[in-house]
């Protein structure tokens, strides 16, 4: 108010409408969002079961999953998780909007096949890989069928650890990667295609083009959808979950799941909450480098 | 001319049509699988997978399955919250963000700023705290679960925001010159005005809510109030061996949205450019 700047000589501060305006959603905002944060702090501090507050735990809880070497295990396998998964959800999705930016006779079909898994619930696609993927399913069949694998043969795509994983990420990439090529497709057909005609005539192949024009151009996006990638594969769960339900012997048990089970089934609210704390931080940590460049990006857009 | 018909008979050009439509199989045919699946004859094997694809085809599978669990009504439930959800959340979220866009009050940068670090908070890292939090408002199990943490994400008052910032301000000094308050501008101007921008985030919201697994997992008990989706794992544990009858549950889960996203595909499209490039 003391400032003023000109921008206000039309009018003073409203502040009792804005509150009125913006009533409706910051209750809900706060209540569900912010809340349980502080609440969840608050519940870490303390020895706490489905029952109630049992008394208060200091550190402890931090203590006792710093030294947990399940609670480390379950990171370590959703770091694995997205360093595997995330190269190929760059790298499939990338050359997917390659091949729709290239028109084809049919585009629109091949757009809407190549993205028309992501609109699937994580049940389902967990239910129908279940399917595929067991030692009689189609897969095993179809390997048979074209003679990779003997008559006798099956592979244990989901009881053996490396398979197991190699299955998760794979159905991972097929179930997800149609985001990611949406976001590549817009960014691609912003390149001016003079710049294409150009190279073009000057003698420029189709590698040297993706090369020196398309990737330079893709550049920002690129980093932006990575950063993008690796939080949402930082947060895995429900497909894990579904598909081994963290097995074989919990080889696959991501850090949500292990959260979910000390806090639903070890009955253990106040360590469930603080180990929840730790990976809040770490992701908030990661976010902050999506919020930065999120930031330069919208105001280079206004 | 002579440059667009060698264009298309070029090997290279052959190959990337051959990539394309592998690809494309690659993509559909688990959906296929599933769909073909639930037409099949309960207990059927896989055999040769050809004859998966070929007659006969049946039914009885979906009748089986509407007799054994109450289907219809979690059909309903999954219907009624989609719907609510993006319906309430695009008002509360058009009214925060018409007020950020267009009213001068204090504080509003931080306010601002509230909300878009909003959107990097992980909320499955949270989820233990917000099952408490539900627990203490004692909405646990019931609709008020399925729909009211859903109503804070801010996702949409950014976006929406956005948009508003683009109508001139001119147009709210007319609006008050004819005498509209601030809440008939907001409802006669901007809100027809936003309609590609709250069409988007409608269908991205109801696929959202309508594909739902974490919460409704934890914050549901009551069978009656079960999603589709916390109920197809219901129906796997008690038909473990067969494939047709989960096959059935899955592919009739899936096939509204297929459709729904057939026919507003250009609306997720949009949706997806508003929450990563232009969000």
């Amino acid at each position: 108010m003391n400032k003023a700047p000109q921008n206000q000589r039309r009018k003073g501060n409203h502040n009792g409408v804005a509150a009125i305006f913006l009533t409706p959603y910051f209750a809900f905002f706060i209540v569900f969002s912010i809340v349980p944060i502080f609440y969840g702090l608050y519940v870490s501090f303390h020895k706490w079961t489905l029952a109630g507050k049992q008394g208060f735990a200091g550190l402890d809880n931090y203590l006792y999953a710093i030294k947990d070497p399940d609670f480390w295990a379950s990171l370590g396998h959703t770091g694995y998780f997205v360093l595997l998964s995330t190269p190929l959800l760059i790298l499939v999705p990338f050359a997917l909007s390659l091949i729709l930016d290239a028109k084809l006779k049919g585009r629109t079909f091949l757009r809407t096949v190549y993205f028309m898994p992501n609109i699937l619930s994580v049940a389902v696609i967990s239910f129908v890989w279940i399917f595929i993927l067991r030692s009689d399913g189609l897969l095993n069949t179809l390997l048979r069928e074209i003679g990779i694998l003997g008559q006798e043969q099956e592979l244990f795509w989901l009881d053996e650890p490396k398979l197991a994983w190699i299955s998760l990420v794979l159905i991972t990439t097929w179930w997800t990667q149609g985001f990611n090529m949406i976001m590549f497709l817009t960014g691609l057909q912003d390149i001016p295609t003079d710049q294409y005609e150009a190279a073009t005539i000057d003698g420029a192949n189709a590698w040297k083009r993706l090369v020196y024009i398309t990737l330079p151009a893709m550049r920002q996006l690129l980093i932006l959808i990575t950063v993008l990638t690796v939080i949402a594969s930082s947060k895995v769960f429900g497909q894990v979950f579904l598909v081994t339900k963290g097995g074989p012997a919990n080889e696959t048990r991501t850090i949500i799941q292990y959260i979910y089970e000390t806090g639903f089934r070890s009955n253990e609210l106040g360590l469930s909450t603080a180990m929840s704390f730790m990976f809040f931080v770490m992701l908030i940590v990661l976010s902050f480098l999506q919020f930065k460049f999120f930031n330069r990006k919208s105001d280079q857009g206004e | 001319m002579p440059e667009h018909a060698s264009r298309k008979l070029s090997l290279p050009v052959l190959l990337l049509y051959i990539v394309a439509f592998s690809l494309a199989i690659i993509c559909i045919v688990p959906i296929l699988w599933m769909v073909v699946t639930s037409l099949k004859p309960e207990g059927s094997v896989i055999g040769e997978i050809g004859r998966r694809f070929l007659p006969p085809f049946t039914f009885e599978n979906y009748q089986y399955i509407f007799e054994s669990a109450p289907i219809v009504r979690w059909t309903m439930n999954s219907l009624f919250v989609s719907m609510v959800v993006p319906i309430l959340s695009l008002i509360n979220a058009s009214l925060a963000a018409y007020a950020l866009s267009k009213i001068n009050f204090s504080y509003k940068k931080i306010v601002f700023w509230v909300i878009l670090s909003g959107m990097m908070l992980p909320g499955e890292a949270t989820i233990v705290s917000l099952y408490m939090v539900a627990n203490g408002l004692d909405i646990l199990d019931s609709y008020y679960a399925l729909i009211l943490p859903a109503l804070a994400g801010p996702l949409g008052v950014v976006i929406i925001r956005q948009f508003y910032d683009g109508i001139p301000n001119e147009l709210v000094d007319a609006a008050k010159i004819d005498g509209c308050g601030l809440f008939k501008t907001w409802w006669n101007i901007f809100l027809p005005l936003s309609k590609p921008v709250m069409a988007a985030l409608f269908i991205f919201s109801f696929l959202g809510t309508w594909n739902d697994f974490l919460w409704p997992f934890l914050s549901i008990q009551t069978e009656e109030l079960y999603t589709l989706p916390i109920g197809i794992p219901f129906f796997m544990s008690s038909y473990n061996q067969d494939e047709t009858l989960p096959m059935t549950v899955n592919a009739y889960a899936s096939v509204p949205i297929i459709i729904v996203f057939i026919f507003f595909q250009k609306y997720i499209v949009k949706g997806i450019t508003f929450t990563g490039i232009k969000g």
